[in-house]
């Protein structure tokens, strides 16, 4: 098995917010798989408790933290309850995130809000992991962010340019960070087949969808997990600042 | 529920029964490669211009890993030999899952003191050889599971580097083919590069050019503060061929210290 340790995480301390299902609970469940302990983050408590006891049953270490990642003083409880629960941290994932399309004419608020989820969140949870990272001997942070960060389209104002925004957040942060021995990376996924997106998904867009797809199938969880195991183990350890896309080589958007 | 939306792979990153061909893996990052890819389980043809070479990472390789290996001496400029590897790897193996189009070659030469006949060879070893070796390989990847094409690209084909003016546009061209041919390849075969950086690969840097002192101002000017190992680039491949990849293709994967932004050969002031 000497062959798989360059893509093992023993001993490592993994963080991952929006982790109570669909790629953040495949990136929580392949990371304890490969050997962190990991606390898992989720807005709700039930979820961030269920997605942990299927780790822990599976033979894996992990804590549920309930966490609203648009609240600082919830963001400082997270890193709080994972130092006490495993002692230190070494990875990041910034996981949580959301929105979609907004008309034009949405209020300041709405518009604010895409970039209170998917970038303050972001910076700031970084800002208070990176000292505990840097303790613990070096590390990783990984922003999950979406191809929406590049494509164009009509009503995608807030969500997109947050998207992008975190993005480019995550090369800049990498220079900070990288005489501190943290390694900043993130994955910008195509359509992945979560709750999230069937919600919206009909058979007419997954068709149109696909016909952009050269790999002609929308992704799994698994497919963002194991680029996330990738960027986050050993096996990456010269690589930083990139935003690496995982969309079966196309693009797939709802309209 | 018949699909389990958690469901992982059991080893996302072996490529237990895979049979990969590695264009210059006589050399640094190529042997590297070889060395790698064997230790998650693959086959391995190593292609080089110099058959000593080769075949002392197939030797290397093979003992340390208790794979199979081949060793062979291929002129990539040259399409007959280009179809004696793929023949060779065939007859060898039997199949073909993986190309690393990884040969390539430059050095420092001043912007205006390159000749037509010398970018063309640029060309023709840098870029064509590629484009020939894939189309030579397509249908037999084609016939396997997780098929794929991955090509060694380099931080000078991403960034204004007229110090490097023949290898530098031949890089570029060659990363824009690899999109091309992801578009066009799918499903059954994948296509990526890594957009390497500076990379310590011993006398081949001093031979193209650089000097030591430049070498550590280049390694200075990194995020992380170093040049590559050639093992660094060796894990990328091994995660852009794995099923861990399998939804990727068409990227340009950066494994550069995250230093790309300063590829050019440093000055001293």
């Amino acid at each position: 098995m000497q062959a798989l340790k360059p893509f093992a995480l023993d001993g490592q301390v993994a963080i991952v917010t929006g982790a109570g299902a669909g790629i953040g609970r495949a990136i929580a469940e392949l990371f304890a798989q490969a050997g962190a302990a990991v606390a898992v983050s989720d807005l709700k408590k039930d979820t961030a408790d269920e997605a942990a006891a299927a780790i822990t049953a599976a033979g894996g270490s992990a804590i549920g933290v309930a966490c609203d990642v648009t609240s600082a003083e919830a963001r400082q409880a997270l890193v709080d309850a994972a130092l006490a629960a495993f002692g230190k941290v070494t990875i990041l994932v910034n996981n949580a995130g959301g929105g979609g399309p907004k008309p034009f004419d949405m209020p300041l608020d709405t518009f604010a809000w895409a970039y209170e989820l998917n970038v303050f969140s972001v910076f700031h949870l970084t800002q208070l992991c990176a000292p505990h990272i840097q303790k613990a001997g070096g590390g990783a942070v990984l922003n999950i962010t979406s191809m929406a960060g590049e494509n164009k389209n009509q009503r995608m104002a807030s969500y997109a340019s947050s998207k992008a925004a975190e993005n480019h957040l995550t090369r800049n942060i990498a220079f900070d960070l990288g005489p501190k021995g943290i390694r900043v990376n993130a994955i910008a996924p195509g359509a992945i087949k979560t709750a999230a997106l069937a919600s919206v998904l009909t058979p007419e867009i997954e068709k149109a969808m696909l016909k952009h797809t050269p790999l002609c199938r929308l992704g799994e969880g698994r497919d963002i997990a194991n680029a996330a195991l990738f960027l986050c183990s050993p096996a990456a350890s010269w690589v930083s600042g990139q935003v690496l896309t995982v969309s079966g080589g196309g693009v797939q958007e709802l309209d | 529920m018949a699909h389990d939306p958690y469901q992982i792979l059991t080893h996302p990153f072996s490529l237990e029964g895979y049979a990969v061909v590695i264009t210059g893996a006589g050399g640094a990052i190529g042997g590297a490669t070889a060395h790698v890819l064997a230790q998650a389980g693959a086959n391995v043809v190593v292609s080089d211009l110099n058959l000593e070479n080769a075949e002392k990472v197939a030797a290397t390789v093979q003992k340390a890993t208790g794979r199979e290996t081949l060793a062979i001496r291929t002129d990539v400029t040259s399409e007959t030999e280009q179809q004696a590897l793929v023949d060779a790897a065939l007859k060898k193996f039997g199949k073909i899952t993986a190309l690393i189009n990884n040969v390539g070659w430059g050095e420092y030469t001043p912007l205006w003191d390159v000749t037509v006949d010398y970018m063309m060879k640029s060309y023709l070893l840098n870029t064509v050889s590629a484009y020939n070796l894939s189309k030579l390989c397509m249908p037999h990847l084609r016939k396997q599971e997780n098929a794929s094409i991955t090509i060694s690209g380099s931080a000078v084909g991403t960034s204004p580097s007229p110090e490097f003016i023949s290898y530098s546009n031949a890089k570029a061209a060659l990363l824009h083919m690899s999109k091309s041919i992801a578009a066009m390849s799918g499903p059954e075969v994948r296509c990526n590069a890594i957009v390497i950086g500076s990379v310590d690969n011993g006398e081949a840097t001093l031979n193209a050019g650089y000097d030591p002192e430049m070498l550590k101002r280049l390694a200075d000017s990194f995020v992380l503060k170093r040049r590559g190992a050639p093992f660094d680039i060796a894990y990328a491949f091994n995660y852009l061929l794995s099923p861990a990849a399998a939804w990727v293709t068409g990227i340009h994967l950066h494994v550069d210290g995250g230093g790309s932004y300063k590829s050019k050969m440093p000055t001293s002031d």
